[in-house]
């Protein structure tokens, strides 16, 4: 073949320097290749530069006969060659004659018309490829370039090759493309339709289906599209299917369906399946969607919701079968198709999960990411509004959750500030303030209603109603937070529901405790915070993150497994945050507890995690001022200790602890103003546990002034120790003051109680290790006096101390 | 500080405890002590010892008839992590070497320790007591409380190994029926030999000659008021050996209770095996081979007994303690009451 292309250069080169006897003998040479390569001939249809070759060739040797100055001009050998040439021309081209005939035709038209050059390279790579297939496409893009007048002409002489073009497709086969690029036009005219030659590239059995979409001059209607469809579809899920190719083929097919308006119903079907190939392109679960990728879904949904919204009368479902289905454009009869519109947006947001759990939270590529959380919304709303209308409360309720997914755990600052009565300084701010329509809580309200009302399955309920929390509880509505956690039973039944749920249910109550602690409520904080600090896997519990375990615990599958369960990180709650909260409610608790009950034998811990960091404190060998939060409440607490509210003040709040936790809250000013007063009174308490032994009487004026809290304040927190048998001492109204009891027992005295209860215990035992020596059982008290001998004893000499320090 | 090192070592007050229990078979009755050895011991604990941290030293001496006299001691250097690789008994050798050489006592008989709170019966004492006196026969191990010498008297106690308990140390056997068997209890573990101390007549004379030129020695500690300080400490400790008595009775619990159940088992075990074997005898069958029953029922491990011997001593230590220090305390109480009324 590349022996013909070289044999036709030369030919040609000596056409141009009119060397005849090169001419003639690289001519014979040409018919004797050809006659070689009649095989593949046969095979692949003529050759398009042959035939070109030689009816330019007899043209170019009718010339020349015919001027007989430069046939004089010539040398003898050129004549002779000349002559012969012509004769074997003319013979050997009548083999050829349609060919030629028909390239001639083409040429000369072309000449005829205006748009000359345009048309010549049109109708060179017709001739040249042999794609009378595309011939139709090509002529439409062709008649709406070129001018009317031009355009008309053209298409009745097109009229006229196609028919005569049309016998002759039966033997001409296409050919690959690579051996079409011969010449510049070619090209250019390849240039000029990429779209229908692309789908030529590779060697897949799809590609046949792709080339020539479909057979020439078939009528395009619906049926055909859908035939072809399935088609398509088939292929879907075999190995080896390129799958971006499908995607193409599918796209194409959009196109001609759009082309010859074949109606909506028909587009629909074609969107549906190009969503769904879209979802199919990665055949890993764990993979994400490339960003084209999304992008290309992103558009493809909105497409198809706006033709969803535009035609009122197609109905969508996944009940409707194939059979059922509707297409075809007949007046008065609805579109039906088969698919359903919710599983593809629900996909989608979980592809967009995907995505973002896939992405460095640190880049700015998730910012670029999380952008399109909007268009998700969006889309998101369009479809309850779609559904709204048409869905049944199903996939209503199913699209409300999603939309719920997306509101919940976002801060509505306008709404905050609307609250703050705080409008909008400048026009503009508060003209987007309107347009933002209502508050997310009523629309949290208005959606989680309708679950609550209409959902029959039990998990979109309680997702709801976890979610309803986390805003009631993000936006420091307490009290509606807890009641709605308290009457949906949700903490007696957790345990049941999926990983997700759980999920979900345990950054619930990890911002209900932070929630709560806003509001000053420190024992519900530390009460509902508590199941998740204690555990030490907060980070594991609210899919934030995986903890390092040794793979015998976990194998390759649950970590993946774990790892799409993850949060993204948009989402994320701030674990620093929570801990603090968590500890600093402790503390809270905690410092004053063990004052009240330093010598409790029987002390239980309120919060392990708490004692567990102090105790990290106590075995710094060196203690310097504190650098992480942890050691700000641990410095805290040893300061609250003392009773010393100050330095506890200004070892919780201050810039560092500002900046790590305090700001994080939407309402910092109002946080730190409680915890100071919570601060203050706590300090109170403690310093009073811990030193009321060494005043006779105080007065409240001097706690007042020491504490900086309101006389009243100080009054009710003495007064309810007092009641709560916690302080023993009594109120002097007229002086205001403190009045002591002191009858709590010193260190001395509690520390030979604590004996005296512990040898208790070790008598016991040592009662059961007789009574099963003897085999009775209650033997103790009849037995000799043996046994209790030592312990009689030392409980009679520490009664001695005891009264002796008495008499002191 | 002088004056308190002093007080000790002057004639006039030779602290010397009676004990009670010393047995006749013992080949040391009675303890002399240069008070050289006692300022020596002091010394090093002043210097050395803080805290619950104790000291130790090698006593150095000779046994004359049933006495053992103390003439001398030094030290055990104070570990580090850093030199771990001292030789400990090299060093004795050495320090014993050299001291023969200025002709000093250089014959082994013991060691001392400091201790806090009168903490000291443990499993280390025993087991190092046990290793001196199973090679040197007379050796003794004194003990001194740097806190009661601190409150005004001094506190030094010289404990040996009963024999009884140097033979349960020889077979270790600490189970309960060994120690059953050995008749011993914690009272019978140590005794207590009674110490003089003894000064040459030159010390004497210098002594009197010091005292007489020095101002008034302040000898406070010893009408000391304050007692729940002390109390407590005592208290705390005595209560942190209670809950191991507590623990090691549980376990012991835990244990014949299992062991019971144990034997119920392998009784039954047997009984059906015997009524087996004669319904098979009725019947004319060979009987069913006698198996060993004992390796079907491993006895559960017997917890060792010792530590809760060790426990016992060291609680009953505690208890003489306290009660020394109430009825002292006591006493003075009353002697500062009558003082007060006195002065009104």
């Amino acid at each position: 073949r590349s022996e013909l292309t070289n044999l036709i250069k030369t030919i040609r080169n000596a056409m141009k320097i009119r060397d005849m006897s090169k001419c003639l003998e690289e001519f014979e040479q040409l018919c004797r290749a050809f006659l070689k390569s009649k095989t593949i001939v046969d095979k692949e249809g003529m050759p398009p530069f042959y035939i070109r070759l030689l009816s330019d060739l007899e043209d170019y040797l009718n010339q020349l006969w015919e001027d007989k100055e430069g046939k004089k001009k010539m040398n003898k050998n050129n004549a002779k060659a000349l002559s012969t040439l012509r004769q074997k021309i003319r013979k050997y081209n009548r083999d050829y004659e349609t060919e030629i005939a028909s390239y001639k035709e083409v040429r000369l038209f072309a000449m005829t018309t205006q748009d000359g050059r345009f048309l010549v390279i049109c109708c060179c790579c017709f001739l040249a490829n042999n794609t009378y297939q595309v011939f139709g496409n090509i002529f439409v893009t062709f008649l709406s370039q070129s001018p009317g007048d031009c355009g008309n002409r053209m298409h009745e002489s097109f009229n006229g090759r196609h028919t005569s073009e049309k016998k002759k497709e039966d033997r001409k086969k296409r050919h690959k493309r690579k051996e079409r690029v011969e010449e510049e036009a070619e090209e250019e005219a390849q240039e000029e339709d990429e779209g229908e030659w692309e789908k030529v590239k590779g060697g897949v059995p799809l590609v046949k289906v792709g080339n020539q979409m479909f057979a020439k001059g078939t009528e395009i209607n619906t049926t055909v599209v859908v035939k072809k469809l399935n088609e398509i579809l088939q292929a879907r899920g075999k190995k080896g299917t390129d799958r971006a190719a499908q995607i193409e083929l599918l796209h194409a097919l959009a196109n001609i369906s759009n082309e010859n308006i074949l109606g909506e119903g028909i587009l629909v079907k074609i969107k549906f399946n190009i969503i769904a190939s879209l979802y199919d392109y990665n055949p890993n679960l764990a993979a994400f969607m490339k960003a084209d990728m999304w992008k290309k879904c992103l558009d493809c949904i909105d497409e198809l919701l706006d033709i969803l919204f535009n035609n009122n009368n197609i109905f969508i479902g996944e009940n409707i079968t194939e059979d059922s289905e509707n297409l075809a454009i007949i007046d008065s009869q609805p579109f039906r198709v088969r698919g359903c519109i919710l599983t593809l947006v629900e996909r989608m947001d979980e592809e967009f999960t995907k995505i973002m759990q896939n992405t460095d939270p640190h880049s700015q590529e998730y910012v670029d990411n999380l952008k399109d959380e909007g268009r998700v919304c969006g889309i998101i709303d369009r479809l309850l509004g779609y559904l709204e209308t048409k869905g049944s409360t199903e996939e209503v309720c199913r699209v409300y959750l999603r939309r719920i997914m997306h509101t919940y755990y976002k801060f509505d600052y306008k709404a905050h500030r609307r609250a703050l009565g705080l409008q909008g300084e400048t026009k503009s701010e508060q003209d987007a303030e309107e347009s933002e329509g209502e508050d997310s809580a009523f629309i949290m309200d208005r959606l989680c209603k309708f679950i609550y009302a209409k959902d029959r399955t039990d998990r979109i309920r309680t997702c709801a109603i976890l979610c309803h929390i986390y805003h009631h509880a993000l936006h420091s509505r307490w009290y509606q937070a807890r009641d709605l956690m308290l009457m949906s039973h949700l903490q007696d039944n957790i345990q049941h529901a999926d990983p997700p749920v759980q999920i979900l249910y345990n950054r619930t109550m990890v911002q209900l405790g932070i929630c709560a602690f806003r509001q000053g409520m420190i024992k519900d904080a530390h009460n509902a915070l508590l199941d998740i600090q204690s555990s030490g896997r907060a980070k594991e519990l609210l899919g934030q993150g995986l903890l390092m375990r040794n793979m015998q615990e976990r194998n390759a599958e649950q970590e993946k497994i774990e790892k799409r369960r993850q949060v993204p990180f948009h989402m994320h709650i701030n674990l620093e945050l929570l801990e603090c909260v968590y500890l600093v409610s402790a503390m809270l608790l905690e410092i004053p507890y063990m004052a009240a009950h330093e010598f409790d034998a029987r002390r239980r811990m309120i919060s392990k995690q708490f004692h567990h960091q102090l105790r990290v404190g106590e075995r710094q060998p060196l203690l310097g001022p504190p650098e992480s939060m942890r050691e700000h409440v641990v410095a805290a607490s040893k300061s609250m200790k003392m009773g010393d509210w100050r330095t506890c003040h200004s070892f919780i709040i201050n810039e560092k602890m500002n900046s790590k936790v305090w700001d994080l809250f939407p309402e910092t000013q109002c946080v730190r103003e409680m915890l100071v007063r919570k601060i203050q009174e706590e300090s109170l308490r403690t310093y009073l546990f811990t030193y009321s032994s060494v005043y006779d009487s105080i007065s409240m004026e001097t706690l007042k002034e020491m504490f900086e809290l309101e006389l009243p304040m100080v009054h009710s927190i003495i007064s309810k120790m007092i009641i709560n048998e916690e302080l023993m001492a009594s109120l002097d109204q007229p002086t205001q003051t403190v009045v002591m009891h002191r009858t709590e027992p010193t260190s001395l005295q509690n520390m030979a109680l604590q004996l005296a209860e512990k040898l208790g215990g070790l008598v016991e035992n040592n009662e059961r290790v007789f009574d099963l020596k003897q085999g009775v059982y209650g033997g103790y008290f009849n037995r000799a006096f043996r046994l209790d001998q030592m312990a009689p004893q030392k409980y009679f000499d520490v009664n001695l101390t005891i009264s002796s320090s008495h008499d002191r | 500080m002088a004056t308190r090192k002093e007080t000790p070592s002057t004639p006039t007050a030779p602290m010397a405890s009676t004990s009670p229990g010393a047995t006749l078979d013992s080949p040391v009755k009675q303890i002399q002590i240069e008070g050289l050895v006692v300022l020596k011991m002091i010394k090093h604990y002043q210097e050395e010892g803080q805290g619950s941290e104790v000291v130790q030293g090698v006593l150095l001496g000779l046994v004359v008839e049933d006495r053992l006299e103390i003439t001398n001691c030094f030290p055990f250097p104070q570990h580090t992590e850093d030199d771990a690789d001292f030789d400990e008994v090299q060093y004795q050798m050495e320090m014993m070497r050299s001291l023969r050489h200025v002709n000093i006592d250089h014959l082994h008989v013991g060691w001392y320790q400091s201790t806090y709170y009168g903490s000291f019966v443990s499993r280390a004492l025993l087991d190092s007591q046990f290793s001196y006196q199973h090679a040197i026969e007379e050796s003794v191990v004194l003990i001194y409380d740097p806190i009661k010498t601190a409150r005004g008297s001094l506190s030094l106690k010289a404990y040996r190994l009963t024999p009884k308990l140097m033979e349960i140390c020889k077979e270790k056997d600490f189970s309960a029926e060994g120690l059953k068997k050995a008749l011993i209890g914690f009272e019978h573990m140590f005794e207590e030999v009674p110490i003089v101390i003894k000064n040459s007549h030159l010390i004497n004379v210098l002594m009197w000659e010091l005292e007489e030129k020095c101002t008034v020695a302040d000898k406070h500690e010893l009408l000391n008021l304050s007692s729940s300080n002390h109390l407590e400490k005592s208290l705390q400790l005595l209560m942190d050996r209670v809950d191991d008595m507590s623990q090691d009775i549980v376990k012991y619990n835990t244990y014949s209770r299992n062991l019971s159940k144990q034997q119920q088992q392998k009784h039954q075990y047997i009984q059906r095996r015997q009524q087996e074997n004669a319904q098979r005898q009725t019947r004319g069958e060979t009987p069913l081979p006698e198996e060993d029953v004992s390796k079907m029922f491993k006895p559960p491990q017997p917890p060792p007994r010792m530590d809760t011997l060790l426990i016992a001593g060291q609680i009953n230590n505690y208890c003489q303690n306290v009660k020394e220090f109430t009825s002292q305390n006591l006493g003075k109480l009353f002697m500062a009451e009558a003082l007060q009324g006195h002065n009104s």
